[in-house]
C-alpha cells in the first residue's frame, strides 16, 4: 500500500529521483522491482514492427531493401505492382524509433527527399496516417502497402516482415 | 513562348483527362457487360478509387517579416519592416498508369517590388513524366512540360519555405536569377542507379528558360529605359547527385549552359544585337547527421554579353559563389544554423573597382560582390507548422534588388538584415 502510494505521487509530481533514493535508503528490493517494470515499459512504447498488406506477403527480402522503399528509391513490388508506403507523422515517436532502428536513419533525413519529390512534382510522397490504428486499417484494407506499428498484435489479418 | 506554353499546357490537361477513361476501363474490363445503372455506379466508384488512391494533393504557404538597415529587402524594409514576402503553392500529381504519371504546381508568389504588391501567379511546373525503365537497380524515364532545374542542393524548391536552411537562400542562388535558372519548358531525361555502396541520380533538362525578368536584364545594361526583354535560346541544365546511407552523404554536380537574347519591340533598339550567355557549374556536399549537418556549395559562372550596344564593348565577367553551413538540432524540432556566405560578380574586379571608375562613381563597387554571416533558429512547432528567425551580417550589396533599390548612390555597403518567417505545408 506504501508501495503504491508513493509510485502515484512519483507519476503526479515527477519527483522520482527523490522518491527513487528514499526508496534505495529504506527498501533496495522494492525499488529493484520498480526499476524494472518502468524499463519494461518504456521498451514496449518504443518497439516497432514493419507490417505488409495480404498480396505482397513474402515479396520483401532484407531489411535493405526497407530503406530503399521508404526513400522512394524503389516504387514497385517484384511482382510489378506499386508499392503503398503509410507513415506516421515526423514527430511521432513510433515513427522515430522504426526510422532509427528499422532503416538506420533519421525523420529529417526522409522528410529531406520526401519534401523534395514533393515539391517538384518527380514522386508522391508516402500517405501520413494519424495513428497506430489507422495504420492497421489502411494496410489491412490498401492493396500492395507496408506501414509499421509500435508492436507485435496477436491478429491473424496483420502480416509481419521478418528479416534480420 | 507563351504559345507554345498554352499548347504544352492544353495537351497535358486533355492527356490528363483522357488517361482517367483509359484508367477506369483498366480496373473495370467487366462493366462493359454490366446492365447501365449498374455500369455508371462501378464508373463513379472507380473515379472515387482513383481519386483516393492515385491523386494526391500538396500545398505550401509562407510569409516573411524583413527589416533591415542600409538597403530594402523584399519591399521597403530599410529601418521599417517589410511584409511584402509571401510565397503559396498548391501542386496536384496523378499516378494515372504505373509508368505515367501527371504533376503539376501553379505558384503565388509577392516579393518585394519585383513582383509588385498584388503579387504574381505563375505555373512552378507541369508535366507528364514517363518512366520507360524499372529495375530493382535503378529506373531510366522522361518528362515533359515545364520542370524545375537540378541545381546544386536547393534549388529545385527554391519557393518552399520548408527545404531551405535559412529564410534566404544562400548568395549563390542569386534572386537576380531566379526566374532563370528555376524551370525551363521542354524535356528531361531522368536515371537512377541504386548501389550497395550508394545512390546515383542523373537528370538533363533541354529546353527555354524563361529569361523574361526586368532585374536580369537591368543587371546586364544597367538602362532602365531599355523596352525589350531577354528570350532565351535551347538551353540545358544538368545535375549528377550521389547521396549514401539515405542522404547522411549528399554530393552533387550540376552544370548548365544558357543561352539568351534580346528582343527589341521597337524598331532602331541599340540593344537588339545583344546575346547573353552563361555557362556555369556548382559542386555540392553535405552531411545530414542525427545532431550536426555541414553543407559547402561552390560555383563559378562564366557570363558572355556580347554585343550589347554600339559603344559598348563585349563584357566577360566570370562570378564565384560558394558558402559554407553548418546546423544544430539543440532538440528534434529546434535547430540552429551558421553560414558564411560569398559572392563576387568579377573575379577580375572584386570589389567593383573597375565598374565604379569607368561609371565615374554612378555604379557603386559594393554592388557587385558581397560576404555574408548568417544566424538561423528553426522551430517546427509541428510537422506541418514552421517558424523561424535570422540574422544576417551583410558587406557588400550583390544580392538586392535593383528595384526595390533604384537610387544606386543610396546603397549601403555594410547592413543588416532581420529576417521572420511563418510557413506551412501539407
Amino acid at each position: 500500500m506504501h508501495v503504491v502510494k508513493k509510485v502515484k505521487l512519483y507519476e503526479q509530481n515527477k519527483w522520482y529521483r527523490f522518491l527513487l533514493n528514499r526508496y534505495i535508503q529504506k527498501n533496495r528490493l522494492n525499488s529493484l522491482f520498480l526499476c524494472i517494470s518502468l524499463c519494461l515499459n518504456a521498451q514496449a512504447l518504443e518497439a516497432s514492427e514493419v507490417i505488409v498488406s495480404t498480396s505482397v506477403i513474402g515479396q520483401l527480402k532484407g531489411f535493405h531493401e526497407l530503406r530503399a522503399i521508404f526513400t522512394l528509391r524503389t516504387l514497385y513490388w517484384p511482382n510489378g505492382e506499386k508499392i503503398k508506403v503509410f507513415v506516421l507523422p515526423d514527430n511521432n515517436a513510433v515513427h522515430k524509433k522504426f526510422v532509427k532502428e528499422k532503416l538506420g536513419m533519421f525523420p529529417h533525413q526522409l522528410r529531406r527527399t520526401w519534401n523534395r519529390m514533393t515539391y517538384t512534382g518527380t514522386g508522391q510522397p508516402p500517405v501520413t496516417v494519424d495513428s497506430i490504428a489507422e495504420m492497421l486499417d489502411k494496410v489491412q484494407h490498401t492493396d500492395n502497402a507496408i506501414g509499421y506499428i509500435d508492436r507485435r498484435v496477436e491478429d491473424e489479418s496483420i502480416h509481419y516482415f521478418n528479416a534480420h | 513562348m507563351n504559345r507554345f506554353i498554352t499548347l504544352m499546357l492544353t495537351n497535358i490537361v486533355i492527356a490528363f483527362l483522357l488517361s482517367f477513361s483509359v484508367c477506369a476501363q483498366e480496373i473495370s474490363p467487366e462493366s462493359a457487360i454490366a446492365v447501365p445503372a449498374q455500369e455508371e455506379n462501378k464508373l463513379w466508384e472507380d473515379v472515387k478509387k482513383t481519386w483516393r488512391d492515385d491523386i494526391q494533393f500538396h500545398g505550401f504557404l509562407s510569409q516573411g517579416l524583413f527589416s533591415t538597415s542600409g538597403n530594402n529587402v523584399y519591399g521597403q524594409s530599410k529601418d521599417s519592416v517589410s511584409a511584402d514576402s509571401t510565397e503559396m503553392g498548391l501542386n496536384v500529381s496523378y499516378q494515372a498508369l504505373n509508368n505515367l504519371s501527371f504533376a503539376v504546381q501553379g505558384l503565388y508568389r509577392r516579393a518585394g517590388a519585383n513582383t509588385g504588391d498584388a503579387g504574381e501567379v505563375t505555373l512552378d511546373f507541369g508535366f507528364v513524366d514517363l518512366n520507360l525503365l524499372n529495375l530493382q537497380e535503378g529506373r531510366i524515364g522522361v518528362r515533359g512540360g515545364r520542370i524545375k532545374n537540378p541545381w546544386g542542393l536547393y534549388n529545385e524548391t527554391r519557393d518552399v519555405a520548408f527545404t531551405h536552411p535559412t529564410i534566404l537562400l544562400p548568395l549563390a542562388y542569386f534572386e537576380r536569377s531566379r526566374t532563370l535558372f528555376l524551370a525551363l519548358d521542354g524535356g528531361q531525361l531522368y536515371a537512377d542507379y541504386n548501389t550497395s555502396m550508394g545512390d546515383f541520380s542523373f537528370k538533363f533538362n533541354y529546353g527555354w528558360v524563361n529569361a523574361d525578368d526586368k532585374e536580369l536584364l537591368l543587371a546586364i545594361i544597367n538602362d532602365p529605359t531599355a523596352s525589350g526583354h531577354l528570350e532565351s535560346d535551347p538551353s540545358f541544365v544538368t545535375q549528377l547527385s550521389y547521396e549514401i546511407l539515405g542522404g547522411e552523404y549528399v554530393f552533387a554536380l550540376s552544370y548548365a549552359e544558357l543561352k539568351m537574347r534580346y528582343q527589341a519591340k521597337n524598331m532602331g533598339d541599340p540593344y537588339a544585337q545583344m546575346q547573353a550567355d552563361i555557362d556555369t557549374f556548382m559542386v555540392s556536399g553535405q552531411y545530414n547527421g542525427e545532431y550536426f549537418s555541414f553543407t559547402g556549395e561552390y560555383s563559378l559562372q562564366w557570363n558572355e554579353f556580347t554585343d550589347i550596344r554600339f559603344g559598348v564593348p563585349d563584357n566577360s565577367p566570370v562570378s564565384e559563389h560558394w558558402y559554407v553551413q553548418a546546423g544544430y538540432r539543440l532538440l528534434d524540432n529546434l535547430q540552429a544554423t551558421l553560414r558564411y556566405d560569398s559572392t563576387v560578380q568579377n573575379k577580375n574586379d572584386r570589389y567593383g573597382k573597375g565598374v565604379e571608375a569607368a561609371t565615374g562613381g554612378m555604379v557603386p563597387g559594393h554592388l557587385f560582390y558581397a560576404q555574408d554571416i548568417v544566424f538561423g533558429l528553426r522551430w517546427d512547432i509541428t510537422p506541418s507548422w514552421m517558424v523561424r528567425a535570422e540574422y544576417h551580417r551583410m558587406h557588400g550589396a550583390s544580392n538586392i534588388s535593383l528595384l526595390d533599390n533604384p537610387d544606386l548612390t543610396q546603397i549601403a555597403k555594410d547592413w543588416n538584415i532581420y529576417a521572420l518567417q511563418v510557413a506551412f505545408r501539407f
